[in-house]
C-alpha cells in the first residue's frame, strides 16, 4: 500500500509536468529541454519569495508560478519562437543552451545546498497502512484538481474546442479565425505554469537541487513518447505508470532474495520506453491526426 | 609550455570522438544526444579490461566491442523513433549508463571513479602523450575527410536531406545510418582509450550531460558535417574552455560561469548557422 501512495505522489508530480508539456508537443511539435529548469525555478522562486523575502506561503507559490510563467514566455520569445518556423527541431538546440544558462544561474543564485520551502519534518497520519503527510495529501489533492480543470477546459469550453482544432490542423483552425499564434504562446506558458507548480510539489514534498532538472525532462518526455506523442492524457496516464514501476523496482523485495538499490530507479523510465518500443513504437494510446 | 602540450592533447584526444560524432550528428543529422553514454562505456569497458588483464590490446577491444554494441542500441533506437524522440530517448540512456556506471560499486567503485591507470610505456610525459594523441588526430581528419567526400558521405547527406527521396533512388537508410554509427564508435573507442590514461583516472563525471553540450556546440559551430570547420572548433573551443579557468573568479564560481558561457557560446552558433544548421529540403 506504501508503494502505491509514493507512486501516487511521484506520478502527480510527474503528470504535472508531462500534461502540459504533451500539450505544447501536439500544437507546435517541438520538445523543450530547458522543462527541468523552469520546474527548478519555480521552486526556487517560491523558496526564496517564502524563506528569504518571509512572504505568505500562497502570495509565495503565486510568486513562484509567476516567475515559472513569466521565464516560460522569455524562452518562448527568444528560443523557441524565432527558430521553429525554420526548422522545427532547432528549439531542441536552443533550449539545450537556455538549459545550460539557466543551471549556471540557478548554481551561482542558490548554490549546491538543497533547499526546502516549508523546513522541518510534516506531520502525518496512517491511511490503509500507509504513512502519508498532510501536505502530499493537499499535493496531491490540488494536482488532480488542476488536471481535472485542465480536462474540463480542454474538452468542454470554446477555448478548449479551439485548442483542439490548433492541436490538429493549425492552418485550417487558422483559416476559421482562430487566433493560433496567440494561442502558441498561452500553451507554451501555460505548460511552464504546470512545471513551476511541478519544482514547487517539489520545495515542499521534497528538496530543491540543482542537479533535479535535467532527471526531470527526460522523465516528463518518457512520459510523452510512451503515451504517444501529443497525447495530452496518454502522457498524464504514462507519467503515473512509470511512478509506479519505479516505486515497485526498489520497494519489492525480489524474490524474497534482494533489493533494488535506489540508483537503479532513474532507469525503469527508459526500459519501460524501451519496452514499449519494441510493442508499439508509436506510443501506447497515439491517435490518427486528421488531415485533409 | 607543459599547458602547451596540455591543450594540444586535449584537443588531440577529443579530436576522433567528436569527428566520429560529426558523421552521426553533423553529416547525418540524426537525433543521436547519446555520445556521451557510448564514451562512458567505452572508457569503463576499456580500463576495466586494463585492470584485471594489463593488456592494453585487450583494453582496446573490449572499449571498442563496448562502444559498437552501444552504437548499435542507438542505431537501432534511431530506426524506431522520430528524430526529435530519439534525441530525448538517447539522453535518457546516458542517464540510465550513468546510473548503471554509479550504483555498480563492485565493479566500477562508482562516484569514487577507478584511479591509478596504467598509461602506455612510451607515453610517460605530457608531451609523449601530444605528440601520440596529435598522430591519431591527424590520421582521424585525414579519414574523416575522405570519408566525407565518399559516396557513403553522399548517402549520408542525401538521407539527411530527405531520407524517403533518398531511399526512393536507392539509398540504404538501415546500412548507411548504421555505419555512421560505427564510424561514431570507433572514434569513441580512440578518444576513450587515451583519455583515462592521460589523467591516470577514470571518473564518470567526465561523462555528464555538460561534457555533450561542448560536443554539440563544437559541431554546430564548426559547421555541422564539414571535417575542417569542426576540427578547427574543437581546438578554438577547447582553449576557450581550458582558458576559463586563469579568470580571476572563486572556484566556486568557475563550474557555473563555465556553463552559462557554454550555453551562450552555443546559443549564439545555433543563432548564426539557423539557416544552414538543418537546410531546407530542396524541391523542383
Amino acid at each position: 500500500m506504501q508503494l502505491l501512495v509514493n507512486a501516487l505522489i511521484a506520478g502527480s508530480l510527474a503528470a504535472l509536468i508531462a500534461g502540459g508539456l504533451a500539450l505544447v508537443y501536439g500544437v507546435l511539435g517541438i520538445f523543450n529541454m530547458a522543462l527541468g529548469q523552469l520546474v527548478l525555478i519555480g521552486g526556487y522562486a517560491t523558496w526564496w519569495l517564502y524563506q528569504v523575502a518571509g512572504l505568505p506561503l500562497i502570495v509565495s507559490i503565486l510568486g513562484g508560478l509567476a516567475t515559472g510563467a513569466l521565464c516560460t514566455w522569455l524562452t518562448f520569445e527568444v528560443f523557441v519562437n524565432p527558430f521553429y518556423r525554420k526548422h522545427r527541431f532547432l528549439p531542441l538546440v536552443t533550449t539545450i543552451a537556455w538549459s545550460m544558462i539557466l543551471d549556471g544561474l540557478i548554481l551561482l543564485l542558490f548554490e549546491e545546498r538543497p533547499r526546502s520551502i516549508i523546513s522541518g519534518l510534516p506531520e502525518g497520519f496512517i491511511l490503509w497502512g500507509a504513512h502519508i503527510s498532510m501536505q502530499q495529501c493537499v499535493l496531491v489533492s490540488v494536482t488532480v484538481c488542476a488536471l481535472c480543470a485542465f480536462g474540463y477546459v480542454f474538452h468542454c469550453t470554446s477555448l478548449g474546442r479551439r485548442l483542439r482544432a490548433v492541436v490538429q490542423n493549425t492552418h485550417a483552425s487558422l483559416s476559421l479565425g482562430i487566433n493560433a499564434p496567440l494561442l502558441y504562446r498561452a500553451i507554451f506558458i501555460m505548460s511552464g505554469v504546470f512545471a513551476a507548480g511541478g519544482g514547487i510539489f517539489i520545495g515542499i514534498d521534497q528538496n530543491l537541487s540543482p542537479t533535479l532538472g535535467f532527471t526531470y525532462t527526460i522523465k516528463a518526455y518518457a512520459a510523452i513518447i510512451a503515451g504517444g506523442k501529443g497525447n495530452v492524457w496518454g502522457a498524464v496516464l504514462c507519467a503515473y505508470i512509470i511512478a509506479l514501476l519505479e516505486q515497485l523496482l526498489v520497494g519489492v523485495h525480489w524474490f524474497n532474495a534482494f533489493y533494488v538499490p535506489a540508483g537503479y530507479q532513474q532507469t525503469v523510465a527508459l526500459l519501460f520506453i524501451i519496452g514499449i518500443l519494441l510493442l508499439r513504437p508509436q506510443g501506447l494510446f497515439a491517435h490518427k491526426v486528421r488531415s485533409a | 609550455m607543459n599547458f602547451a602540450w596540455h591543450i594540444i592533447t586535449l584537443i588531440a584526444i577529443q579530436m576522433p570522438a567528436i569527428l566520429g560524432y560529426n558523421f552521426v550528428f553533423g553529416k547525418g543529422k540524426i537525433f543521436h544526444f547519446g555520445p556521451l553514454g557510448v564514451s562512458l562505456i567505452t572508457a569503463y569497458a576499456s580500463v576495466l579490461t586494463l585492470v584485471h588483464t594489463q593488456s592494453f590490446v585487450l583494453s582496446f577491444v573490449a572499449g571498442l566491442c563496448a562502444a559498437l554494441l552501444v552504437s548499435l542500441l542507438f542505431a537501432w533506437l534511431s530506426f524506431r523513433l522520430e528524430a526529435d524522440g530519439l534525441g530525448v530517448i538517447s539522453l535518457a540512456v546516458h542517464l540510465g549508463l550513468m546510473a548503471v556506471v554509479l550504483n555498480s560499486n563492485v565493479l566500477t567503485r562508482g562516484a569514487l571513479g577507478i584511479p591509478g591507470v596504467k598509461r602506455m610505456a612510451f607515453l610517460q610525459s605530457v608531451s609523449d602523450f601530444a605528440i601520440f594523441s596529435g598522430v591519431i588526430a591527424v590520421i582521424a581528419i585525414i579519414a574523416a575527410y575522405f570519408l566525407n567526400r565518399s559516396a557513403f558521405g553522399r548517402r549520408l547527406s542525401a538521407l539527411a536531406e530527405h531520407n524517403w527521396y533518398a531511399e526512393a533512388v536507392g539509398v540504404n537508410r538501415r546500412h548507411t545510418h548504421t555505419w555512421a554509427f560505427v564510424i561514431a564508435a570507433i572514434g569513441s573507442t580512440f578518444s576513450n582509450f587515451l583519455f583515462p590514461q592521460y589523467l591516470t583516472l577514470l571518473h564518470p563525471s567526465d561523462y555528464q550531460f555538460h561534457s555533450f553540450v561542448f560536443y554539440i556546440m563544437v559541431i554546430v559551430a564548426g559547421n555541422p558535417g564539414s571535417v575542417l570547420g569542426v576540427a578547427t572548433s574543437t581546438a578554438l573551443l577547447m582553449i576557450l574552455k581550458e582558458s576559463i579557468r586563469f579568470i580571476a573568479l572563486p572556484a566556486a564560481m568557475i563550474g557555473p560561469v563555465r556553463l552559462m558561457l557554454f550555453g551562450a557560446v552555443l546559443f549564439a552558433a545555433v543563432c548564426w548557422r539557423r539557416d544552414t544548421l538543418f537546410p531546407p529540403k530542396r524541391e523542383v
